[in-house]
């Protein structure tokens, strides 16, 4: 197949059977990874054409010529992390580098709840990840997919038990020091009325050699579950990163899903939802600041499989500096999924003439008696309000940093983690240039 | 003679790239003193008063706005700020996620060093005696910066920011409409509350009521973009009740 020039040649299923040696992995997880590499090798890369992927800047997401990611050159934790952990409250605390993990952490004082790496999980808790893994997302679903499912290294594995609510959030904190490709796979599983947060945050100094980091998120909440999960993405730069996140919701389930995206060159956030039982909710922020040439790209799914179930949906993201922003998103309704309530929004504010953002919304509808709405907009800053914050004397960049705060402050007033819209905001700011704000995580 | 504080010469102005509104303005109004401007619905009240806040969206063509002898043409409306000039605007705008609070310290620091912000204590202590003139409660401070604000209120946190950023010389353009008579007395209060030999305003206005509260030194009319008349107080009871088209005959345009 001619595809298979796109790829680099570490990517082969020599490197596929090393992590099932070196991990003395089970015969279902090998054939597992071995049937991903192939429906790898024989997907090509995606192009403009797909749907998914339409104005994706492509190139900015390539491989070509990395190694997969072995050791990390430290093991020390940063202090902007450790500072991080302290002020993130999280009761289970996992760090890694690469796929190595560097610390961890728990005084989580729920019974029965599991959270550790994914490598560990494997051996530790066998039957679970037998079950749930691969399970939200089809290894045989894309390119990038595909290669994640097949060449894993690491990750974490939360797991609640039915009825248990883990009062306080738990936190796996990545981060890497040389560059390559690195597939981090995470995997939570809430059971039956069971409720918990999630902080999944990457973080990294500038890379000297590129870092392709190419994560994948499966979330399956079973009946009456709830989980908060928040993704903040905060790469270094020379980095070209992509998560996918998505989400099984049984029924009367619940997901409050939070997806910030403020480092690297190129960022992509796959949001996916299915909602598959009836009564399910799934709420969807998302929110970027985009800044010299970053290339920030997300695509969303909500798609209702169960009648009664709910979806919301808010993007915001403001950009500067030559930086270009993609939103797409489908809200998909299937036969006899009545009753549903679906909104999505995406709104871009565009704080120079030299940055971009297209916004695609689309619906498929095949019910009838459902309540669907979507609209994006893109924008340039309102002028009167900038004249009006400087006519009290703000200076031009303070008042940017107010109108940037105003816009994305429908999207931080519904995040219900005090400490982590406080975390963001300090974010923004720091990368706004806001005098007397520096980045202290 | 009395130092001006505010000086229009012949000012000429347009919409950016766009139609002519200002025709020739002359005003000057001395330290100290407060003067009304009032004129028919579309004279050029508010785009006088939004250009010399320095709103980028109209061209100064011919003239010149002096501040304390100054000229302030030439700088940003942040600047403008900062040497001490300060607008009520007729339409305050909405800016979401800003508290009042957050907004007036921003404000306050903004004329401050780096290093030398403003303390908390010294912050609220001047919010509170601005809230207190104006006999607001408190929580106002809290709230976004005029989201949700009914009209008077939009009105009141003018004043109120007028209060706590003390300027020189304040422009306030119809700060009195929509108001009614307590909130009238109010605010008028506020004003006078900011009123000393520091201190000059001009008052945009269409009603002789406010300036019952506000006893302006001079009445300056405004027709078609050029001042066409001024004089004493008196003119203003006169313009309440003969109307605009009476000045226009006197004045002959
Ligand atoms: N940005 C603008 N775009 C278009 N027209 C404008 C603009 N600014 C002012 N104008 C026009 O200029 C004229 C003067 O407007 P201005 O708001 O200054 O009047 P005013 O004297 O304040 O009136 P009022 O008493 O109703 O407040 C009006 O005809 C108005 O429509
Ligand atoms: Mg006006």
């Amino acid at each position: 197949m001619a595809d298979v020039i796109d790829n680099p040649k570490t990517i082969t299923s020599d490197a596929v059977e090393a992590i099932v040696s070196q991990h003395d992995e089970p015969q279902w997880l090998a054939d597992a990874r071995r049937a991903a590499l192939q429906h790898y090798l024989a997907t090509p890369l995606p192009s403009n054409r797909d749907e998914r992927w339409r104005y994706t800047e492509l190139g900015r997401f390539s491989f070509d010529g990395l190694e997969l990611l072995e050791e990390p050159a430290s093991r020390q934790v940063s202090e902007r992390i450790e500072m991080r952990i302290t002020d993130s409250d999280a009761e289970g605390v996992l760090v890694l580098n690469g796929p190595e993990v560097i610390y961890r952490d728990h005084h989580i004082r729920e019974e029965g709840v599991i959270f550790t790496d994914l490598r560990s999980a494997v051996h530790q808790h066998e039957e679970l990840l037998r079950a749930h893994l691969y399970s939200a997302i089809d290894v045989r679903s894309g390119k990038y997919t595909a290669l994640n499912a097949a060449l894993w290294k690491n990750g974490t594995f939360v797991y609640v038990p039915k009825d248990i609510e883990v009062a306080l959030p738990l936190g796996a904190f990545t981060t890497a020091d040389v560059g390559g490709i690195t597939n981090r796979r995470t995997l939570i599983v809430v059971e039956a009325n069971a409720k918990v947060t999630f902080l999944d945050e990457t973080t990294s100094d500038p890379f000297d050699e590129r870092l392709f980091s190419n994560a994948a998120t499966e979330i399956v909440l079973k009946e009456g579950a709830k989980l908060r999960y928040v993704s903040l993405q905060n790469w270094g730069r020379n980095v070209a990163h992509i998560n996918r996140l998505r989400a099984h919701l049984g029924r009367d389930s619940r997901l409050e899903s939070l997806t910030v995206s403020l480092g690297a060159d190129a960022a992509r956030a796959e949001v996916e939802s299915r909602l598959e039982g009836p009564g399910a909710e799934s709420e969807m922020l998302g929110l970027y600041f985009a800044d010299k040439g970053q290339h920030y790209n997300q695509y969303t799914l909500q798609h209702h499989a169960a009648d009664h179930a709910f979806s919301d949906l808010l993007f915001k993201g403001a950009l500067r500096d030559g930086s270009t922003a993609v939103y797409s998103g489908v809200i998909v309704v299937d036969e006899g999924a009545q009753k549903t309530d679906a909104y999505q929004t995406n709104r871009n504010l565009l704080l120079d003439t030299e940055s971009e953002a297209v916004s695609i919304p689309q619906l498929e509808i095949g019910a009838n008696d459902v309540r669907c709405s979507h609209g994006s907009t893109t924008s340039p800053v309102p002028e009167d309000q900038r004249f009006y914050l400087m006519s009290r004397g703000l200076k031009p960049e303070v008042a940017e940093h107010v109108l940037v705060t105003g816009f994305l402050y429908e999207v931080m007033s519904r995040v219900t983690l005090p400490k982590v819209a406080e975390y963001v905001e300090r974010l923004v700011q720091a990368k706004l240039g806001v005098p007397g704000v520096k980045e202290k995580l | 003679m009395a130092e001006v504080s505010l000086e229009i010469r012949n000012l000429h102005a347009r919409i950016a790239e766009g139609d002519t509104i200002l025709n020739g303005v002359d005003l000057s109004v001395p330290k100290g003193e407060v003067h009304a401007l009032m004129g028919p619905n579309g004279s050029g009240k508010s785009t006088l008063a939004k250009i010399i806040a320095g709103d980028p969206s109209y061209e100064v063509t011919a003239g010149d706005i002096l501040v304390d002898g100054q000229s302030v043409l030439e700088l940003e409306p942040d600047e403008r700020a900062r040497t001490g000039l300060y607008l009520a605007f007729q339409y305050p705008v909405e800016v979401p996620g800003v508290s009042i609070a957050n907004f007036l310290r921003l404000a306050l620091n903004a004329r401050r060093d780096e290093g030398d912000e403003i303390g908390v204590m010294e912050f609220y202590q001047k919010l509170q005696k601005a809230i207190a003139i104006l006999g607001w409660d408190e929580s106002i401070i809290e709230r976004n910066l005029h989201e949700g604000f009914s009209g008077g209120e939009k009105k009141r946190s003018e004043i109120l920011q007028l209060l706590v950023l003390e300027p020189k010389v304040a422009i306030l353009d119809e700060t009195d409409s929509g108001l009614d008579v307590d909130a009238l007395k109010t605010v008028s209060q506020g004003v006078n509350a900011a009123r000393g030999p520091e201190f000059s305003s001009l008052v945009i206005t269409h009603y002789q009521r406010l300036l019952n509260y506000i006893v302006p030194d001079v009445v300056h009319v405004m027709v078609d973009g050029r001042v066409i008349r001024s004089g004493p107080k008196e003119l203003a009871v006169d313009l309440d009740s003969k109307g605009y088209d009476w000045i226009r005959e006197q004045v002959g345009v």
